[in-house]
């Protein structure tokens, strides 16, 4: 038979961490609804500036320019990759790093020399995971100087990262430029996406999601196409690494939320049975004291 | 009364404005440019600026900061980074902001910190400039 004094111990403690579980419950389920106020607010932006960037090639003509550049000179085992991969700041979000950061691993295997990879990472948790995957013997050079948080997106964060990848592939110490985040597809499902960056291309948007694209007459740049496009790629780039942290943030909210809430019902399950447990116990103890005291007077009778 | 064509402007926290225009103004990187029904097709980048168009015979204006619009002869979308009307300026932040950057731009900093704290200059000038221009 369980002592009782440990069963209480334990019921106490697991009421404790239950008062942990059920706040950050709480907190992760306020938090999520801004995050999902600014998903929405953004949404609109977010998809309208892909729709706009695709007709807008649409009707580019075929032009040299740098962010179109695909380095076809260099081959492709010497071409540098940068992968921006959006994790979380803290722990305790269910599967969310974890496959994050199992799909960044999967993209890392894929690539022909690991040696060219540079990761810049957002967010502590993945930070930590890559950092302390360097001292093994092959891996990926995680930038150390990349520091930014993935809380509260803002556009400002997001420019400054836009600028930073810009001006390596403009310096050449990237040749290619990836960004890897979790999608909020409806409140439940989650799903881990990759997005090529840089070189810009026009493949990668493919045709409209109705199938239809309206084939319209070339449109006129003021002043210049490549003028244009010099300015409206780090937009672009900018647009779409802010609509990703936003995405980001709200699916890791999310997860957070479930995770809390799974774990606040399972502390309540817990301390049902153990309480019953308790019961059985100090039942069984008065039952024993009455039989020795029984016992006892019974003894003495005779 | 003049063609209307339809319009959408958004910023990346909301869309600003959905509807039909029968006139519009912008700022473009090399000068003012009119946008009226029927235009031909064009892309242009919009620098920080001033923005106009006109709705039922009034016009609209408001301040625009880095984006770009794309034109078709019936229809106009402009995306944008923030976009905000005369009174919904809070001239108190814009002008704390403008002396932070004027400060900034005192100090020695690399040339990367440079634009950056003259593009929030710009953006804090551009915010005065219109509320003090439509909204007294």
């Amino acid at each position: 038979m369980a002592n009782m004094r440990e069963i209480r111990e334990r019921i106490s403690s697991i009421q404790q961490i239950l008062k942990i579980t059920n706040a950050m419950y709480l907190m992760s389920s306020s938090k999520l609804k801004k995050a999902r106020k600014s998903l929405e607010s953004t949404e609109p932006y977010f998809y309208k500036l892909q729709s706009t960037i695709e007709s807008v090639l649409e009707h580019t003509p075929h032009i040299r320019q740098l962010y179109f550049d695909r380095r076809q000179d260099i081959p492709e085992d010497k071409r540098k990759k940068g992968y921006i991969v959006i994790t979380a700041d803290k722990g305790l979000c269910g599967s969310y790093n974890h496959n994050i950061i199992k799909f960044a691993e999967e993209e890392l295997k894929k690539a022909s020399d690991i040696d060219n990879c540079y990761l810049f990472v957002m967010g502590q948790v993945g930070r930590m995971h890559f950092q302390k995957r360097k001292k093994a013997a092959k891996n990926a050079f995680v930038d150390g100087e990349f520091l930014y948080t993935t809380q509260n997106p803002t556009l400002y964060r997001a420019m400054e990262i836009a600028q930073l990848v810009i001006e390596k592939f403009e310096k050449r110490e990237l040749d290619e430029v990836y960004l890897l985040y979790t999608d909020m597809v409806t409140a439940n499902v989650q799903e881990t996406r990759m997005v090529q960056l840089l070189p810009f291309s026009r493949r990668h948007f493919g045709k409209a999601p109705d199938g239809t694209l309206k084939k319209l007459p070339k449109a006129s740049f003021v002043p210049s196409p490549e003028k244009v496009m010099d300015y409206l790629i780090p937009q672009y780039a900018k647009g779409i690494i802010y609509g990703a942290m936003v995405e980001a943030f709200c699916c890791e909210q999310q997860s957070r939320m479930t995770a809390m809430d799974a774990a606040t019902t399972s502390a309540k399950d817990m301390i049902k049975d153990l309480s019953l447990l308790y019961n059985r116990a100090r039942q069984a103890a008065i039952t024993q004291e009455i039989t020795e005291v029984c016992a006892g007077a019974n003894g003495l009778e005779d | 009364m003049a063609k209307k064509f339809h319009l959408e402007i958004i910023a990346t926290d909301r869309v600003f404005y959905e509807g039909d225009c029968e006139h519009l103004v912008i700022t473009a990187i090399d000068g003012l440019l009119g946008i009226l029904y029927g235009h031909e097709p064009l892309v242009t980048s919009l620098p920080t600026g001033e923005l106009k168009y006109m709705v039922d015979g009034k016009w609209r204006y408001a301040a625009i900061s880095e984006g770009f619009i794309q034109v078709m002869p019936e229809s106009s979308i402009i995306l944008a980074d923030t976009c905000e009307l005369p009174e919904e300026i809070d001239i108190k932040r814009a002008e704390e902001a403008r002396e932070r950057a004027e400060e900034r731009l005192r100090q020695k900093q690399s040339i990367k910190e440079y634009y950056q704290t003259q593009a929030a200059l710009n953006r804090a000038m551009n915010r005065l400039k219109i509320s003090q221009k439509h909204f007294k």
